[in-house]
């Protein structure tokens, strides 16, 4: 990115005001493209979303609209567009109008320091993880506003919830991101993937068990974060309607929505870089400078995403199979299990920073970090295992054809 | 890890003052996603704990009881399906036994085992969606989906048996419509072997989740008492722990002549008479009526699958008072007749209108979210309430 | 206090694996949808079974006449009207409607019919656009109809309760094809209004 930049700002050194226009443009160029991938990525989780709700209720999802009901997802933004604004009577009309902006500027502003690949990021802040722990918070502002200024007492009980939610699961979240930053040394998201390496071994989920109870404790945060089942209860469809965005229709739905299925990839994107090795490419070194890189570049993006898609694809498989967290459970799990925890796993993952890098000791991390990775493979294995096992027992066969 | 639920009755606490600056009033329906039709609770709210419960009702009737001062009596059967479409089979039979008391119809045996079969089929399935839409509730939408496939299965043979999927209109004074075809009961026995299989499935997918029993239990706490003095029935009778069924307990039809369990409340985990005892007590009556239909469906005798009866039957006048342990608890109809051939006065009484009653005395002290959890436990469908 | 906290941790996660390993059993199974009504194997009506309640149909050939089903229906779906002649013991029908906007298909009527000339047809798809033509017309208006008379040698004594009627296939229907793979995979089929009489 700074060969791009310098580029740029190269050729309007001429021009009156060159640096700082340079800048600007590129500040705006980074952020189209950032918010179209956004866009793009909200819209077709949407139809992965429900073309895998479908198959797992034995049904097919949307089908019709274009190849397999890809373009569902675009008739359904050209609904939304085409719809009437409307603001119930007597709500509060700027602080309506206002609240899907701030959940969506809240989603949007983290984006800005997720990586994408090696150099690729919107802007390597130094802050990192705690950056994007900060900007997450304005979804709170957002909701409360929704829940208050829609004039509605299912809307309000939402936007109460979902804030309390928010703000109550921040606190284990950045436990377990700060057992990641002990480990790694540093907050800056690109820096904790280069202190991660390729090998699921090399990655700081199966570094200790410290930091593997820290990776369950922060996926479920993140779970809460994001509002997904089981901790869905602000939105909750059979309870309060739907939450705090029960007034709202047409293009403002579609914001408080599209910021939903974006936080998605946000969620996915921070797992994936803190606990999985992010961008690493397993089996080949960083490169310097110079030839490869190219190469580097695509390769490390591919598998920072094919990461983020199975970690996107696991939030839409447990919204799918759990049931919800009532209030009081939530909030009592996050204070009285989640934080606990998460203090622990930073005690403890600060205390194997400490493993020496040979001998004994030594000898004994490698064992473990191999032993916590053939467990967390295992896991996934058993799944699929159990999986196959479940349809032997109804005398079914395997169905592999996806795009009916 | 996840929050238990401490056992507290709100009918052991006083009762709750609502202050009216904390307090808010809230409709939870007519339209809503979780009141299954349309009934209206109106809830005092602080914060997020209910401090009074009032349910209103009557969105959803429609005068049967006065339909059935106009119409004949076999004109009426199509109208008893209506009183509780998920469990149609039931509200048939009640009627079908009503008039037959009265008018002295005595049903061959055969008929009686097709009306076993039907009744207990109806049974599984509306357990299937009950339990369904306690998970659907509860935030979990994929059991549902899977309880309607297999409920779909059981429409196709219900549609084999009588022709309809939903309003059979399958039974008759003295016996049923029409016979099975050939072949039906071994399509019937199929789908039993497949749902036996099916059963654990839907029990590791949802009934066995952790979340999903921290939600029901200790929730809703039903005593044995209030449930008796509010005339509860069936499984919210029996999960409060009280061993009663109609079908043993004051036999009627065939039932006698088959070996079923009753489960009952207390056994599982939580306390007896909680949300959670009336969704397992469901669970395990499906497998008792799968019991109960293959019995039924390997033992069914030769014979006639209706009496000689007229055309338009004009009982002698008289009451009578038939009840059946229908899907959701005790249906009774209590009918009067004037010795021409429409009732002269009809009376249906449901348990969903008893389960309702017993809200807002069970209600205050818990939270929204239980609420909805509990209301799905009862298993009340607004068509039963208002007739 | 911790074995509480150790077990419950241990139900959680063995139950949210078994829930998991569920739904992911399903992403590999065919779905149970049909979809209706063009990518179906067969037309709808053939694969109900015979004692589908459908669509009630009044072949008006074999009716007597006798009113029975305009007396049996509970909500007074039929309309016919019979002029008899006491002399010559014959009868016409000037009328005979149906008002399938109306009818429950309860199969009341169809039970006490001797001729079994009211039936159930397997068909349900009778939506119009306007709720006056869901008012079946069994018989032309303007046409009168002769009585079927009930003697040994009649056509369809009674329908047994028993015995499902399978409606005829009348002009506009097209025989339905069944294609010879039609086992293994979903064939579009298209009804089209055929204008020669079938088979």
């Amino acid at each position: 990115m700074k060969t791009g930049f310098d580029n740029l700002a190269a050729r309007l050194a001429n021009v009156p005001w060159g640096e700082t226009l340079a800048a600007a443009l590129w500040l705006l160029l980074v952020a189209v493209a950032v918010l179209a991938f956004m866009a793009t990525f909200a819209g077709v989780t949407t139809w992965v979303e429900r073309r895998i709700a479908g198959r797992m209720m034995s049904r097919i999802g949307p089908n019709r609209v274009g190849p397999a009901g890809f373009l569902q997802w675009l008739a359904d933004g050209l609904k939304c567009f085409l719809k009437e604004d409307v603001i119930p009577d007597a709500a509060d009309r700027p602080l309506f109008r206002m609240a899907p902006y701030l959940v969506f500027a809240g989603c949007f502003g983290a984006f800005a320091a997720l990586p994408f690949g090696y150099g690729l990021a919107a802007s390597g802040i130094d802050a990192g993880i705690f950056y994007v722990s900060a900007v997450t918070s304005l979804v709170v502002v957002g909701i409360l506003m929704a829940g208050w200024s829609s004039n509605n007492k299912w809307s309000l009980l939402g936007g109460v919830r979902g804030a309390a939610q928010i703000i109550s699961y921040e606190i284990p979240a950045g436990l377990a991101a700060l057992s990641v930053v002990a480990l790694a040394g540093t907050p800056n998201l690109q820096g904790i993937i280069q202190a991660q390496g390729g090998w699921p071994w090399q990655w700081f989920a199966f570094h200790n068990p410290f930091a593997s109870i820290a990776f369950f404790v922060f996926l479920a945060s993140l779970l809460a974060e994001g509002n997904r089942t089981p901790f869905d209860l602000p939105e909750a469809e059979s309870e309060l309607v739907a939450g705090y965005v029960t007034e709202y229709s047409g293009m403002r739905f579609l914001f408080f929505l599209f910021a939903e299925w974006a936080n998605i990839w946000v969620m996915a994107a921070l797992i994936v870089t803190l606990f999985l090795g992010g961008w690493q490419v397993p089996g080949a070194a960083l490169p310097d400078a110079g030839t490869g890189r190219t190469f580097w570049i695509l390769a490390s993006a591919a598998v920072f995403f094919m990461k983020t898609l199975t970690f996107a694809f696991l939030v839409v498989w447990v919204r799918w199979t759990l049931p919800r967290l009532r209030v009081d459970q939530l909030t009592d799990l996050c204070w009285k299990v989640f934080v606990p925890a998460g203090f622990v796993c930073l005690i403890g993952s600060s205390a194997c920073v400490l493993i020496p890098g040979q001998g004994a000791w030594h000898a004994v991390h490698r064992v473990v970090q191999w032993g916590l990775t053939a467990a967390g493979f295992g896991l996934a294995a058993g799944l699929l295992w159990r999986a196959r096992t479940n349809i032997k027992n109804l005398n079914e066969r395997i169905y592999l054809k996806v795009w009916t | 890890m996840i929050q238990e639920n401490t056992s507290k009755t709100s009918v052991d606490q006083p009762a709750a003052q609502a202050s009216n600056e904390d307090s808010t009033l809230i409709h939870m329906g007519p339209q809503h996603p979780s009141t299954h039709g349309v009934i209206n609770l109106t809830l005092t709210l602080e914060g997020e704990i209910i401090v009074k419960a009032d349910p209103r009702v009557g969105y959803l009737h429609r005068g049967i009881e006065k339909l059935a001062e106009i119409t004949p009596y076999t004109g009426f059967i199509p109208f008893t399906d209506r009183i509780d479409y998920l469990a149609a089979m039931f509200c048939n039979q009640g009627w079908c036994m009503a008039v037959e008391r009265l008018a002295g119809i005595q049903v061959p045996r055969r008929a009686e085992y097709l009306r076993v079969i039907a009744c207990e089929l109806n049974r599984l399935i509306n357990h299937l969606i009950s339990c369904g839409t306690t998970a659907m509730d509860l935030g979990a939408f994929t059991p549902f989906l899977h309880a309607i496939r297999e409920r779909e299965k059981v429409n196709d043979l219900m549609e084999k048996i009588c022709g309809s999927r939903l309003n059979y209109t399958f039974m008759r004074f003295g016996g049923v419509c029409r016979d099975f075809a050939p072949g039906l009961d071994r399509d019937i026995l199929d789908f039993l072997d497949r749902f036996e299989k099916f059963l654990p499935e839907f029990n590791r997918l949802i009934s066995g989740n952790e979340i999903f029993i921290r939600r029901l239990v200790n929730v809703g706490v039903i005593p044995a008492g209030l449930a008796v003095s509010h005339g509860l029935g069936g499984p919210n009778l029996r999960a409060s722990g009280i061993d009663f069924d109609l079908r043993r307990n004051r036999p009627y039809s065939v039932y006698p002549e088959f070996q079923f369990r009753v489960p009952t409340g207390g056994s599982y985990r939580g306390e007896a008479g909680d949300s959670f005892a009336r969704y397992r007590v469901r669970i395990d009556e499906m497998v008792e009526s799968a019991r109960i239909v293959r019995q039924a469906v390997e033992g069914l005798p030769e014979g006639e699958f209706l009496a000689k009866v007229p055309r338009n039957p004009a009982p002698p006048a008289g009451e009578v008072y038939a009840r059946v342990e229908s899907a959701r608890g005790e249906l009774g109809y209590y009918l009067v007749s004037d010795g021409s051939d429409r009732a002269f006065r009809l009376k249906i009484r449901t348990s969903s209108f008893c389960a309702m009653t017993v809200i807002p005395v069970v209600a205050p002290g818990m939270m929204v979210a239980d609420l909805t959890a509990f209301f799905g436990s009862l298993d009340v469908v607004a068509p039963e309430v208002d007739r | 206090m911790q074995s509480r906290f150790i077990r419950s941790v241990r139900d959680s996660a063995v139950s949210i694996f078994e829930g998991l390993a569920v739904t992911l059993s399903y992403l590999f199974r065919k779905p149970v949808t049909l979809q209706y009504p063009d990518r179906i194997p067969r037309p709808i009506p053939d694969l109900l079974p015979e004692t589908f309640r459908g669509i009630i149909e009044a072949d008006t050939a074999i009716c007597t006449g006798c009113l029975a089903c305009m007396k049996r229906c509970p909500i007074g779906v039929i309309r016919i009207e019979v002029e008899r002649n006491s002399e010559t013991k014959t009868g016409t029908i000037s009328r005979f409607d149906v008002d399938a906007g109306l009818c429950m298909v309860c199969g009341l009527c169809t039970e006490v019919c001797p001729t079994g000339a009211i039936r159930h047809c397997t068909e349900f798809e009778g939506s119009t656009s306007q709720l006056i033509n869901l008012v079946l017309h069994y018989v032309r208006p303007g046409d009168k109809v002769p009585v079927c008379r009930l003697s040994k040698d009649s056509p369809p004594q009674g329908l047994k309760r028993n015995e499902p009627y399978r409606r005829a296939r009348t002009a506009w229907d097209e025989p339905a094809p069944v294609p010879p793979d039609a086992a293994r995979g979903e064939v579009r089929w298209k009804r089209r209004r055929n204008k020669e009489a079938a088979e």
